[in-house]
């Protein structure tokens, strides 16, 4: 055992990182891709995109392991480490500084976002099959609802934006980009995958209205 | 390097056309003790062109009267070597955490804000109490052994240019505490080191010599308020007097520690 190994505050912010790209940060690419398709209308997504996933095997194991406790844990030590910033967006006014900020502002939306989201979806399924038989048409009843839209389309940009930029500053902590210039690179190739990426949420959202 | 931070500062241009104006305005802020409160005063010394902050401070030292006319204390601070090499002298000039001797007066807007550099306990006045910047210094093991096991009489060891034009960048940290300041992920609330010491790892890992304590100085910034405790805001780099690469050294030690994790759980 060498001392970063016997320490696990290195393993465990790294483990944090690592977490929020794979799984979670890909399950987002894969949410906003499968929900794009909402706009082939009610039974193409009730019929093959949710009954493919409700027919797949072990679905509630990889849900658990795969999607639930790693945002637990990205969410839970995101929270932790939270307390520690003092942002002065006024005195350093800085593009890198707002980010920073917005990084983690930004994660706390999305926790509060995801509890109505998950709620009234998944959980609210649980005993209530209509919505899993017809999910479709249950996304349509909710988002039909003006500030429930803008509350999904809120929740949906904090999450692209944490992928996007999070994304970028994984470029630094685990030292694949170290120049000024690489960074720079790096970072507009992050935005340009946030947009794209936005954009097909937006689509998706919309494609569930009448 | 670019110096962004410069332009990015509240500063206008120099005023060359108008006026010159027929005093300088200092507005200070005083604390007495490390425990008492702060408060302001406001200064005046007669113009002269091509003042800096410290010599403005000099001044005002040989007749410490406040623009209300009431004769005061003289204000405490630290100057060494005016040359922006010592580092001594930083402070929150207008808001922006830069060396005091490099802060030009006629390039300053008006009144001219002096504060104690954030983050640091004060002792008196614009004088703070930096010794943190010792420990996390000792903390990351930023230092060279020169005796070992082995010769020392055998002539240095070779570096080629490219590599010492880029460790010169980081050998030129006066440890001024300007980086640190800017941080939001340092201060008294957390046991964050800063950039300074960040960047001195990165100098003596790529030292002849200082390579062979490589491994204990990434294992040091592994640990409670090492490496991972930066937030990635890049406000170090901005204000760094010196323009020295702080964010690249990050991503470097990155990469550094990266491997070293592997290495340490692979073997």
């Amino acid at each position: 055992m060498t001392a970063s190994i016997e320490n696990s505050h290195f393993l465990l912010r790294r483990l944090h990182s690592l977490l929020g790209l794979v799984p979670v940060g890909a399950f987002l690419v894969f949410h906003l891709w499968e929900n794009s398709q909402s706009r082939f209308g009610a039974a193409h997504y009730n019929g093959e995109v949710v009954a493919f996933l409700q027919g797949m095997n072990y679905l509630t194991v990889i849900e658990l392991l795969v999607i639930a406790l790693p945002l637990a844990f990205h969410a839970g030590y995101g929270l932790l480490i939270l307390p520690q910033m003092r942002l002065e967006p006024r005195r350093y006014p800085y593009a890198r500084n707002w980010l920073y900020g917005l990084q983690r502002v930004s994660g706390v939306g999305i926790l509060l976002f995801l509890l109505v989201h998950v709620g009234t979806t998944r959980i609210q399924g649980l005993w209530q099959p209509a919505i899993r038989a017809d999910l479709y048409g249950h996304m349509q009843a909710l988002l039909s609802e003006p500030w429930m839209l803008g509350l999904y389309a809120a929740g949906l940009l904090l999450s692209v934006f944490h992928l996007a930029n999070g994304l970028a500053t994984m470029g630094i902590v685990w030292g694949l980009t170290a120049s000024v210039q690489a960074q720079r690179i790096f970072g507009y190739g992050c935005l340009t995958f946030g947009l794209v990426l936005a954009a097909i949420g937006i689509q998706g959202l919309l494609g569930f209205l009448p | 390097m670019s110096r962004q931070h410069r332009t990015a500062a509240s500063e206008p241009e120099p005023s060359a056309g108008k006026a010159e104006p027929d005093r300088i305005h200092l507005r200070i802020r005083r604390q007495d003790r490390p425990e008492s409160r702060p408060y302001w005063q406001d200064f005046a010394i007669p113009y002269q062109p091509d003042h800096n902050v410290v010599s403005a401070l000099l001044v005002l030292r040989a007749d410490p009267v406040t623009i209300a006319g009431e004769r005061v204390e003289p204000v405490a601070w630290e100057r060494n070597c005016m040359e922006e090499v010592c580092g001594s002298c930083a402070m929150l000039v207008n808001g922006v955490p830069r060396p005091a001797c490099s802060a030009l007066v006629d390039s300053l807007a008006q009144p001219i804000a002096l504060e104690p550099l954030p983050k640091f306990p004060v002792v008196r006045d614009l004088v703070v109490d930096r010794s943190r910047m010792d420990r996390t210094l000792a903390q990351v093991k930023a230092w060279i052994q020169i005796d070992g096991a082995w010769d020392t009489h055998a002539p240095a060891p070779r570096t080629s240019q490219a590599e010492w034009a880029a460790n010169y960048l980081y050998s030129r940290c006066m440890s001024c505490g300007c980086c640190m300041a800017a941080c939001p992920q340092f201060g008294p609330h957390a046991d964050f080191v800063g950039p300074a010491p960040l960047a001195q790892v990165r100098l003596m890992n790529a030292h002849p010599t200082g390579r062979y304590d490589r491994v204990d100085r990434l294992h040091a910034i592994m640990g409670e308020g090492g490496l991972s405790d930066c937030g990635n805001a890049q406000n170090c780099v901005r204000v760094c007097p010196k323009a020295i690469p702080l964010t690249t050294a990050i991503g470097e030690l990155g990469r550094q520690t990266t491997l070293q994790a592997l290495r340490d759980l692979l073997g």
